[in-house]
């Protein structure tokens, strides 16, 4: 039964295993799901955040999940838009990536906010100058589009082509991609920018107000900057995951090469922009404020060793590291370099989220700290299983890279081809 | 249309003694609730409340001040108001009020990220009073409910009440007597003045024009309408943004 | 047309569609918000009638008249009354949430009434010879309090037992120069709103260890050793040089010179903590007494209760003779250490508390019985420490007793065999008759003098919560002002000095104080210490720690604020009953990590 839905020509593990791979992540969805149900039934105290840290560990990892998430509308822009026809071979493992983090992230925000029940208000009383609504209106689209891209990947399932209908309706959505990916490139990028722009128009907050053109700050434009820098570095990270744990090879190592000169490039771009934001924001912005910048950095643990690491060690260095052919070309430092991007860009958004909140504004304030309660980290760790067992389902019933059967063929004709070298 | 006022509150820290009864007042008036026995001084709920300062010295030179800090009504570029993505958070243009609607509030508490003065106040747990308490509320103010945000708004109620009794008596403006906050009217030693800055007959609009009078943060420009004043250096200090040497713990 | 399966769902497509463009389902789901709303669980608030009642605060002997916002009856707010002659419109944030104490969880609600009135009358009927009854009262002064004396005298071998007491009245207004051991001026000394009043007029010298909210509001403020206090009055007192002083004291010597100077130039008047400490007699030499510390004068009362048990301290009751004693803790006052009162009870003796709190001597006494609390209960207040004419002003109930509870004045009367009476009334009557005073009447805003008054109309204004003011009267030192020599205090070797940084009288208070305590920090709650960095660090202890102050008398679980602003060696803490029993006032202590 199960080995008819599995796609013909790809070979999965069997029913047993996949049984045990995924009964524990099972198991960690359901106690996530019980902290969540916590913290919507008893209300947010069960969280360790309070009225100086209104935003926490919630709050941070979701800004970082769909920064990482960044990776499907890229591929998808550099696939249909730019026609980098390699990227088909992980695009279906983009759309899937993106899935869990935007549904994952999503979902957690609901148990976030402390009225889920209204966050239908935002739509029906929208205010226009807020970034969380254009946040919350682009999430919700692009998930939409994000939902619409990966049904057909769904249906592309070998027992579920056996029905006519959805075969047509598969085809018919196909034909609507370029249209799904331009849109999904479009509220992507408002989205990602507004989640920067989240924290730049915070007047009241200097260490994370910045300067802009027109309505929107330099973080607004940093964000989709780092996120699509760091989009195909998760891609190519979780593909090596993928690969390692399933050991088959999915895709050609072209493919990671493309991946690591895009992610880099970007990369190299953002650092460049964000070392520029910083000066302007340490010498103009910060002080017309009233601010000195050297205060943010007085208060322990969060010494100016935060600043370095964000630009040199977790951007410079992985963009360098990706721009250079001989490196990339080798797995450990293509894979490093990788991680460290995308730990850059949880770093930012850690800084951008804790930091923030943990500095004091008024003189008479004084530094706080938080450390999150069993039950917020529960509820993230079911947005984490959740996300791999959406994931583990994917990859064994749909094709997510449309070059494994392709590589498997070749590689079988190889040993073959060895065989009878070897014979003769 | 009642002529626009400019409502704002004078505070003379030299005058305040710390007692605290503004900030029972206030919790009377507005319905706020007691927290259970785990909440602690960041998950409380008050929409006033009495810092103690210090002039960062080692004791025994070290002087305290007491600065009640509330909703600072900022007047441009009201940090709260443009970030609320549903309009629960609005400016009134007739008096200048910042004003929470509670039943609007989604509970997102990037209004609280956006404070810079702490102000804003989220309900992190259902309103509870003991058994019979509730008999004590304030008819004129709606009990909150869990999850959603709360903050001063110079006791709406009051104003509300102040409205109908003018216009009860056929006039269009509101008598000054018959609007004072809560706190202001409780403080003891008179450290609190209320009224209409735009109006320089008014003690506020007079002390706020005074040389030793000051705002939290004014240079982040939001104008806010709370204005502070005290005769001593160090503590008009307390305008400006911490010091990095300020790193001490406060119990206030 | 026949109905076909397609026809009809065409029909319901087609009316969905166009519902949508009515406002039928746009404010559906507007009306569904009303839920979340309207949360199951948030009280509503009751409406009805608003009207204004006028009462005195009994919380503290201040007495400060208060007006009541009723609705349908029901308090829902206090505020001062600004033409009050003495409170000036001032409450306290205790007086500002007073009508919350009667819905108190924590209230003694029940207790054993038939019980401890049998077990009572047994122990009377089987006492020995030379056992005694006593009736100790917490708030003396009060028309109740003469109730209990009358009782005492009528019961053979009766005690009245009370704390130590000032026996004199402080006249602000007279001084140039205030110099306060430590006595909390803005805190609970006196009536809130006279003090802020005469601020003004004097200049506010305070010594004491720690920077209390009053040193905060002084001019001058001597941070000084902890227990030097005497050393620097014997200095001003010219015992001592001031150079001596100054090194015991911790005090510089320059400082010490500008008090002797200001206390020197005249008009100036020393008060203390405790009324009765012996640092008072300072007044004598500078000439206070007669002008700022005057003889208290008392309302006029019926002359049968000229009859009554003489004032005792606990000091001066026989040890182990008293076998029944009746503690009067309805209104907290000066709370008695148990280890002072222990020692004076009989074997087996019997002892009854009316109190609204457990906190008290509730921890202590066989039998608690519940007493009604403000502002439930008619009574009147004690003479305040800052009122120098009479006056005579009752607690008029704002609401019906929320739980049965028991009157202590009529317990005792009882027992005695007394006639049940109407002291108030009584003594409205004897006030009456005297006919001198001013009558205020806050309900319709004016002030009579007493002579243009029937009666009838001067005791229906009182028990609306009106007021009677003597005139102002000669002023004369107070008889008989002896204060008791300072004793050596035991030898501790505990590291810490515990310091009272936060008066607190004791009994219940508003849930609502969790806004200045547990909220905001403003106050240090009951269960809360404040160490200095140093200090904390030394025990190993970090903010917010919970750990266990030890002193010679007991333990007692409490959380430590780490306070930059508490001088190393001292340990500040809250009054109350729990920390009198454990520390008495100014003991050693130690706080170890829990």
């Amino acid at each position: 039964m199960d080995r008819e839905f599995i796609a013909r020509g790809l070979q999965r593990s069997s029913p047993g295993r996949f049984l045990l791979w995924i009964l524990p992540w099972a198991a960690l969805l359901a106690f996530g799901l019980y902290c969540a149900g916590l913290c919507l039934a008893k209300g947010l105290n069960q969280t360790n955040m309070d009225n100086r840290f209104a935003f926490g560990l919630w709050i941070f990892l979701d800004l970082t999940v769909i920064a990482l998430g960044a990776g499907a509308f890229l591929t998808g822009f550099l696939l249909y838009i730019l026609k980098l026809d390699e990227l088909r071979a992980v695009i279906n493992s983009a759309v899937v990536i993106g899935v869990v983090c935007y549904s994952g992230a999503v979902s957690a925000l609901m148990v976030d906010v402390g009225q889920p029940l209204r966050s239908w208000f935002t739509f029906w009383y929208p205010n226009v100058h807020s970034m969380l609504t254009e946040v919350t209106f682009c999430i919700s689209c692009y998930l939409t589009v994000l939902l619409i891209e990966y049904l057909p990947i769904v249906l592309r399932n070998r027992k579920l082509r056996d029905v006519p209908s959805f075969l047509v309706f598969e085809h018919k959505l196909h034909n609507l991609v370029y249209v799904l990916a331009g849109v999904g490139t479009f509220l992507s990028f408002f989205h990602q920018g507004s989640l920067g722009g989240l924290y730049g128009v915070l007047r009241g907050r200097p260490f994370a107000f910045r300067e802009g053109f027109a309505v929107w700050p330099s973080t607004f434009f940093l964000f989709i900057l780092s996120a699509a820098a760091v989009g195909p570095s998760f891609i190519l990270l979780t593909t090596k995951l993928v690969e390692t744990l399933s050991r088959k090879r999915l895709v050609r190592p072209t493919v990671y090469s493309l991946l690591a000169r895009v992610s880099g490039l970007l990369l190299a771009v953002y650092v460049l922009a964000k070392a520029v934001d910083t000066l302007v924001w340490i010498n103009r912005t910060s002080p017309g404020h009233g601010f000195l910048a050297s205060q943010y950095y007085s208060w322990k643990p969060f010494g100016t060793w935060i600043l370095f690491a964000e630009i040199v060690v977790f951007g410079m260095l992985p963009a360098l590291v990706m721009l250079t052919p001989r490196l990339r070309a080798h797995n450990g430092w293509l894979v490093g370099a990788a991680a460290m991007a995308c730990g850059g860009v949880a770093l930012n958004r850690f800084v951008m989220t804790v930091q923030t909140l943990a500095l004091p504004t008024l003189s008479f304030d004084s530094f706080v700290s938080y450390y999150p309660s069993w039950q917020e980290v529960g509820t993230f760790l079911a947005v984490v299983a959740y996300g791999v067992l959406l994931y583990s389902f994917s990859f064994r019933y749909f094709n997510l890279f449309p070059e494994e059967r392709e590589l498997r063929l070749e590689a079988a004709v190889h040993e073959e081809e060895s065989a009878l070298a070897g014979r003769y | 249309m009642t002529p626009r006022k400019r409502y704002g509150m004078s505070i003379d820290i030299d005058k305040c003694n710390g007692c605290g009864a503004c900030m029972m007042a206030c919790a009377v008036e507005n319905n706020v609730p007691p927290v259970p026995e785990a909440a602690n001084d960041r998950k409380g709920i008050t929409w006033i409340r009495v810092y103690r300062v210090d002039n960062h010295r080692a004791y025994p030179e070290r002087r305290t001040a007491y600065v009640p800090v509330l909703c600072q009504q900022c007047g441009h570029d009201t940090p709260c108001v443009h970030v609320c993505p549903q309009q629960a958070v609005d400016v009134d243009p007739e008096t200048g009020i910042v004003g929470q609607m509670p039943e609007r509030c989604l509970g997102c508490r990037y209004c609280m990220v956006a404070c810079p003065y702490h102000a804003r106040y989220f309900n992190w747990w259902d309103p509870a009073w003991p058994a019979g308490m509730e008999k004590t509320l304030n008819p004129n103010v709606a009990p909150r409910m869990r999850g959603v945000v709360e903050k001063c708004n110079f006791c709406h109620g009051r104003w509300h009440a102040a409205q109908q009794k003018a216009a009860a008596a056929g006039k269009r403006e509101i008598d000054a007597a018959d609007y004072v906050p809560a706190c202001v009217e409780a403080c003891p030693t008179g450290a609190l003045r209320f009224g209409d800055l735009d109006d320089p007959s008014t003690e506020v609009a007079h002390d706020a024009a005074r040389p030793e009078s000051f705002r939290l943060l004014e240079k982040i420009g939001t104008e806010p309408k709370i204005h502070y004043r005290s005769q001593r250096d160090w503590v008009r200090d307390i305008a400006n943004a911490p010091h990095p040497d300020g790193k001490d713990q406060h119990r206030g | 047309m026949t109905t076909t399966r397609r026809n009809l769902l065409k029909f319901v497509g087609g009316g969905a569609a166009g519902a949508l463009l009515t406002p039928a389902p746009w404010r559906l789901i507007t009306d569904s918000a009303l839920w979340s709303e309207n949360w199951p669980g948030i009280p509503r608030p009751a409406h009805g009638g608003i009207t204004a009642r006028f009462t005195h605060c009994t919380l503290c002997p201040a007495g400060c008249a208060v007006r009541a916002r009723c609705v349908a009856g029901q308090p829902v707010s206090l505020t001062g009354v600004k033409p009050h002659a003495v409170s000036h419109g001032a409450l306290c944030p205790w007086g500002i949430a007073g009508h919350h104490l009667p819905y108190h969880p924590a209230r003694v609600r029940q207790g054993p009434v038939k019980e401890a009135t049998a077990a009572v009358a047994q122990a009377i009927a089987q006492r020995g010879t030379g056992e005694h009854v006593a009736v100790l009262d917490l708030r003396p002064g009060r028309t109740v309090s003469w109730t209990h004396r009358r009782a005492m005298a009528a019961i053979n071998g009766g005690l009245y037992l009370t704390p130590r007491q000032p026996g004199y009245s402080i006249d602000l207004a007279a001084a140039k120069t205030v110099i306060s051991f430590g006595a909390p001026l803005f805190d609970g000394w006196g009536t809130p709103g006279n003090v802020i009043a005469a601020r003004s007029i004097f200049r506010l010298i305070q010594i004491e260890p720690v920077e209390t909210r009053t040193a905060a509001m002084a001019d001058l403020w001597l941070p000084i050793q902890p227990g030097s206090e005497f050393m620097l009055a014997a200095a001003l007192a010219g015992n001592m040089t001031l150079a001596e002083a100054a090194l015991i004291t911790g005090v510089g010597e320059q400082a010490l010179a500008a008090v002797q100077e200001a206390a020197e130039s005249g008009q100036a008047v020393v008060l203390a903590a405790d009324p009765a400490s012996p640092l008072m007699s300072l007044n004598e030499k500078y000439g206070a007494l007669g002008r700022t510390v005057v003889a208290r004068s008392d309302a006029p009362m019926p002359e049968a209760w000229k009859q009554a048990a003489p004032e005792m301290s606990m000091a001066a009751a026989p040890d182990g003779a008293i076998r029944v004693l009746l503690i009067d803790e309805s209104l907290p006052g000066g709370y008695i250490p148990w280890r002072r009162i222990a020692p004076k009870l009989a074997p087996d003796a019997v002892v009854v508390v009316f109190t609204s709190s457990n906190d008290g001597y509730a921890r202590h006494a066989q039998f608690v019985l519940p007493a009604a609390v403000y502002p439930e209960t008619a009574e009147d207040i004690g003479p305040a420490i800052d009122t120098v004419a009479a006056v005579f002003r009752i607690a008029a109930p704002l609401i019906a007793p929320v739980v049965p509870a028991v009157d202590p004045a009529r317990f005792v009367e009882r027992l005695a065999g007394l006639p049940a009476s109407e002291p108030l009334r009584e003594r409205a009557g004897a006030i009456h008759k005297a006919g001198r005073g001013t009558l205020l009447d806050y309900t319709a805003a004016k002030s009579t003098p007493v002579k243009d008054v029937t009666a009838d109309n001067f005791w229906k204004t009182l028990s609306q919560g009106g007021c009677w003011m003597d005139d102002s009267a000669k002023r004369t030192a107070p008889e008989n002002l002896v204060f008791p020599a300072a004793g050596e205090p035991p030898r501790d070797e505990r590291p810490l000095t515990v310091v009272v940084a936060e008066p607190r009288r004791g009994g219940l208070e508003s849930p609502l104080m969790s806004k200045l305590e547990r909220e905001s920090n403003l106050r240090l709650a009951a269960n809360r210490v404040a160490l200095s960095p140093d200090g904390a660090r030394a025990s190993g202890i970090e903010n917010g720690d919970r750990a266990v102050l030890e002193t010679a008398f007991g333990r007692l679980n409490v959380v430590v604020a780490i306070d930059p602003s508490v001088p190393a060696g001292v340990v500040e803490v809250a009054g109350g009953p729990r920390m009198a029993d454990l520390c008495g006032g100014n003991g050693r202590a130690r706080v170890v990590r829990a």
